[in-house]
């Protein structure tokens, strides 16, 4: 039974049991695994505060023949979005941890590693930790995921007439590509600001933790919100649960103005 | 082999419980097979009792065999203060250090968009209702100290505020990340009394 070691991100947990969890976390160098964490539940645990979703830790576990579940011998936190708690944390900055824990456990492979997701998946972590703009955190998050998976469609040339998206572009109904206005259909759709498109721009280059800088307004930041999703649905053929919750969150905590506006 | 079908149907309800797998199941049911008759019986009316007797307080849904409550309508219960909880057992957790003497408001669980729990799912319109009800000076919320039940205390708090209660969130004595059914009376002690304003 061989030991392995790794950094891994701590995407979920689940109740195995009496006293136990099943963790499904994502190692650096194997891919996504799913384990046996024992007595994870007790109050005295050695996994206590270490389970919590995206925590970065170093983890031990073994792997048993014939067995989809490995066995977790430790989890060391090195970074928790626990730490990332204070006075002026949000509970929408927290939602986003669970959104952001379930978008890489539906992209993560399991069978093999994908350095530049747990690159991704890690440095969120960090950005989170360091008090980022939430907001721009997660656009810029899908977008990258997005980008990572080969999925997310030119933000520079138009999808039918290749001519330039200087001028905003419009993700139509039913097509989860960018095209110029020129190209977009009469009426409906997903219109994005020449503003949106330059985060994007911007945001190709930048890394999560330089995000401050980068300028994103409200509106523009719900346009790209929009067609994020319809891109993440489209791919996953369904809806995240936490990006339900999210939107449910917000409106509670906005009152009737935000569910107003997000109609 | 085939099994006769009724040792099926039961094996099939017993592996619905939470932690049991097939063959805990099956282990049960062979078990209950060989059980005596007035046993399993006696299993069987306490998990009917249980049904027909227990439920869930309508101002506080806390478990109770009365609505309301014990700890809704006992004259020794401060009504002034609340304390919101995730889940029915974290009131046993609490009355174990029997320095508290409010009342409750059990949410039945906490905010959780990786298993899609909205404010929906979560019994808040009523803490709502009760505290903008008026007669409510303090909200302790004592939700478990992770990335849920913070989530759910910060939630609460950008509620409850506006209606001009004072809101406060237990200390963090207990250790980060846990799960407050687990905390002894003295950790749970220490956690109300350091609570503080948020
Ligand atoms: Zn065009
Ligand atoms: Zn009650």
């Amino acid at each position: 039974m061989p030991v392995h070691q790794s950094e891994a991100l701590i995407l979920r947990t689940y109740k195995l049991g009496e006293a136990d969890r099943i963790v499904v976390f994502l190692t650096k160098d194997r891919g996504k695994k799913r384990g046996v964490a024992k007595g994870a539940r007790r109050a005295r645990s050695r996994f206590t505060g270490a389970l919590e979703p995206l925590t970065r830790a170093d983890v031990a576990y073994y792997e048993r023949e014939l067995r989809d579940l490995v066995r977790i011998n430790y989890v060391e936190p090195l970074r928790s979005p626990l730490s990332a708690i204070d006075d002026v944390t949000s509970d929408i900055a927290l939602g986003h941890v669970g959104y952001f824990a379930e978008l890489i456990d539906e992209w993560a492979p399991e069978a093999h590693a994908d350095e530049r997701l747990y690159r991704l998946g890690a440095s969120v972590v960090e950005a989170l930790s360091g008090r980022a703009p939430v907001d721009r955190l997660a656009r810029y998050f899908e977008y990258w995921l997005l980008r990572l998976q080969g999925v997310y469609p030119s933000v520079t040339a138009c999808a039918a007439c290749a001519g330039p998206l200087e001028k905003g572009a419009v993700m139509a109904p039913r097509e989860h590509v960018y095209v110029c206005r020129g190209c977009a259909p009469a009426a409906g759709g997903t219109s994005i600001s020449a503003e949106a498109l330059r985060f994007l721009r911007e945001a190709a280059a930048a890394a999560p933790d330089r995000l401050a800088p980068l300028a994103l307004s409200a509106p523009a930041g719900r346009e790209l919100e929009t067609a994020h999703r319809r891109l993440i649905n489209v791919h996953l053929e369904k809806e995240l649960k936490s990006a339900r919750v999210l939107r449910e969150m917000s409106q509670g905590s906005h009152g009737s103005e935000a569910s107003r506006v997000r109609r | 082999m085939s099994r006769p079908d009724p040792l099926a149907k039961l094996i099939e309800q017993l592996q619905r419980l939470p932690g049991i797998g097939a063959k805990s199941a099956q282990r049960l049911a062979f078990y209950i097979l060989k059980t005596p008759r007035e046993d399993v019986e006696r299993l069987a009316d306490a998990m009917r009792e249980v049904k027909d007797r227990v439920s869930y307080c309508s101002i506080s849904s806390n478990i109770t065999d009365a609505d309301p409550c014990y700890f809704c309508t006992h004259p020794g219960r401060d009504r002034r203060v609340i304390c919101v909880v995730e889940e029915p057992e974290n009131v046993t957790a609490i009355e174990k250090t029997r320095d508290f003497k409010g009342t409750y408001h059990v949410l039945m669980g906490a905010l959780s968009p990786l298993h899609g729990v909205g404010p929906d799912d979560l019994k808040i319109k009523g803490l709502l209702a009760r505290v903008g009800e008026g007669g409510v000076d303090e909200v302790i919320l004592a939700t478990n100290p992770n990335v849920e039940g913070e989530a759910t205390a910060i939630y609460l708090a950008k509620l409850l505020k506006p209606l001009g209660v004072r809101v406060t969130r237990i200390a963090m004595g207990v250790p980060v990340g846990s799960d407050l059914e687990y905390a002894d009376e003295v950790t749970m002690h220490k956690a109300m009394e350091g609570r503080r304003e948020v």
